[in-house]
């Protein structure tokens, strides 16, 4: 598919999304999953910061550990974190061995073979609430276009956190953003519990709790909320090969 | 910045324990952070039953006793809903609520209340209640301060009820990071292996790792590695592929 009609349609399925219920997580991790089809990036994730303001990795286009570990080591030190405090774009950042900038953060993103990185802040009325992380094998320059999408899908994340609450104090936006984070601790804790009882890797086991949420039509925190309190087993969710393709 | 915010909790913490038992800590420090007139923070069992865990000052455990008495008011309410709520001004409530909490609460005197869960993810440990001798909302410094203790309390509540040495508490929270996916995984995975609520899987998780003397994330990392492992019969963890466990 053409770069633009990809991108029409994430925007029209993102604000699909946006009008009844539905779950940040899930938006998110769609929209991690969008930035790496539609543009020339590998990786993609967002990180959200807590109302006390330490950054939370909350979404990603891989599940795969070694990418959580990247945001991980970002919550400290990190093109995201730095994007986060200074709220400005942190674009076509070379990763290489004699950068000490990210002592902990360079060593290990090149070892999973990014060779440079860009962070786009989620920003809301002079408020940076998170970032919107790339990744990309390839060294060089993002293209100027790129960023501008980048950027664009940074603010409609920003305006999916909001879950459509009009009258936006700062009170309302701490109760969002902990929603958020503790959505993202739920499907931790649930990709465990799959983890060990079907006897899968995380990433399998964030696979299953997708794509059972997706064939019963309900949100991602849901199912995982479900699981972790004993409303649902692991025996019930349904089979991989089950899964529709969408 | 947060990292100064929190460092402002953990300075004042250090002032504190001098001075008072562990606990009575956490209030005291809340109330100081948010600058208000006082703080309790309750903790919740199974079903909605509230203990006291600690209150700043002598208003605030009359308040305390008061929400556990009738069983409602601002701890009570984010006890069982795992949200924030407020009454900025008891004396002209905005809901129609707390019929038995309200006029009793302005007699003890407060005039605005705030309640915070305590939580991590969807495990709730408790609530921290706070109050104002005057109406009014709370900045937005105010709440996320707020939000940010609520947080710190969680993650102090978790390693007491871990058994955390007494006098530990506040070495052992600036060890500790907000949110590690591989700590909440393996809980996840602990909840299948010993049958737990996911409440008792991290509190487990986190004292076996005190037993043995490594960080909640080094366990978490042996048990997703499959290297370790809760064996439910024997009631022992077990270091997996050896004959006999140890």
């Amino acid at each position: 598919m053409a770069r633009e009609s990809l991108l029409i349609a994430t925007l029209v399925e993102l604000a699909d999304n946006l009008v009844d219920h539905y779950d940040v997580i899930d938006v998110l991790t769609v929209l991690s999953d969008r930035c790496v089809e539609a543009m020339d990036v590998d990786a993609a994730g967002v990180m959200l910061s807590s109302p006390g303001g330490e950054l939370q990795f909350v979404a990603s286009s891989s599940e795969s550990m070694r990418v959580l570990e990247l945001f991980q080591i970002q919550a400290d030190e990190g093109p995201c974190i730095d994007c986060f405090r200074c709220g400005l774009p942190i674009v076509n950042q070379s990763l290489s061995e004699a950068d000490g900038r990210w002592p902990r953060f360079t060593p290990l993103a090149l070892a999973q073979g990014f060779r440079s990185v860009h962070s786009l802040p989620l920003r809301l009325r002079g408020r940076t609430i998170g970032a919107l992380n790339l990744f990309r094998t390839t060294q060089g320059p993002m293209e100027d276009d790129d960023v501008l999408v980048a950027q664009g899908l940074a603010d409609v994340a920003t305006i999916a956190i909001l879950q459509h609450q009009s009258a936006l104090d700062a009170h309302t936006l701490n109760e969002q953003l902990s929603g958020a984070l503790n959505s993202r601790i739920v499907i931790e804790q649930a990709k465990g519990i799959i983890s060990q009882a079907t006897n899968c890797d995380m990433d399998e086991a964030f696979g299953r709790l997708r794509a059972h949420a997706r064939n019963h039509n309900d949100g991602l925190t849901n199912v995982a909320l479900a699981l972790v309190e004993g409303n649902l087993i692991p025996g019930d969710l349904d089979q991989p090969k089950a899964t529709r393709p969408r | 910045m947060v990292a100064d915010r929190l460092a402002d909790i953990f300075a004042l913490m250090a002032q504190y324990e001098r001075e008072h038992p562990q606990s009575a800590t956490l209030c005291a420090v809340a109330a100081e952070l948010t600058e208000l007139s006082g703080a309790g923070i309750s903790l919740s069992s199974s079903g909605d039953e509230m203990t006291k865990l600690c209150t700043s000052n002598r208003v605030a455990e009359n308040l305390m006793d008061l929400e556990i008495t009738v069983g409602e008011g601002p701890g009570s309410e984010a006890s069982r809903s795992g949200e924030a709520n407020d009454e900025v001004d008891l004396m002209a409530p905005e809901i129609s609520r707390w019929m038995a909490y309200s006029p009793e609460a302005v007699v003890a005197g407060a005039r605005a209340v705030f309640g915070f869960p305590v939580r991590i993810g969807a495990v709730r440990f408790g609530a921290l209640s706070l109050f104002r001798d005057s109406p009014g909302p709370l900045s937005e410094t105010q709440s996320s301060d707020a939000y940010l203790m609520a947080s710190v309390i969680g993650r102090a509540v978790l390693a007491m009820q871990a058994g955390a040495p007494s006098g530990s508490l506040l070495g052992e929270l600036q060890g500790q990071s907000t949110f590690d996916f591989s700590v909440h995984q393996a809980a996840g995975m602990l909840s299948v292996q010993g049958s737990l609520s996911m409440k008792d899987a991290l509190v487990a998780l986190r004292a076996h790792a005190f037993a043995v003397k490594i960080t909640s994330a080094a366990l978490a990392q042996q048990m997703i590695s499959r290297r370790v492992a809760f064996d439910p019969e024997s009631g022992t963890w077990q270091e997996m592929g050896t004959r006999d466990g140890n």
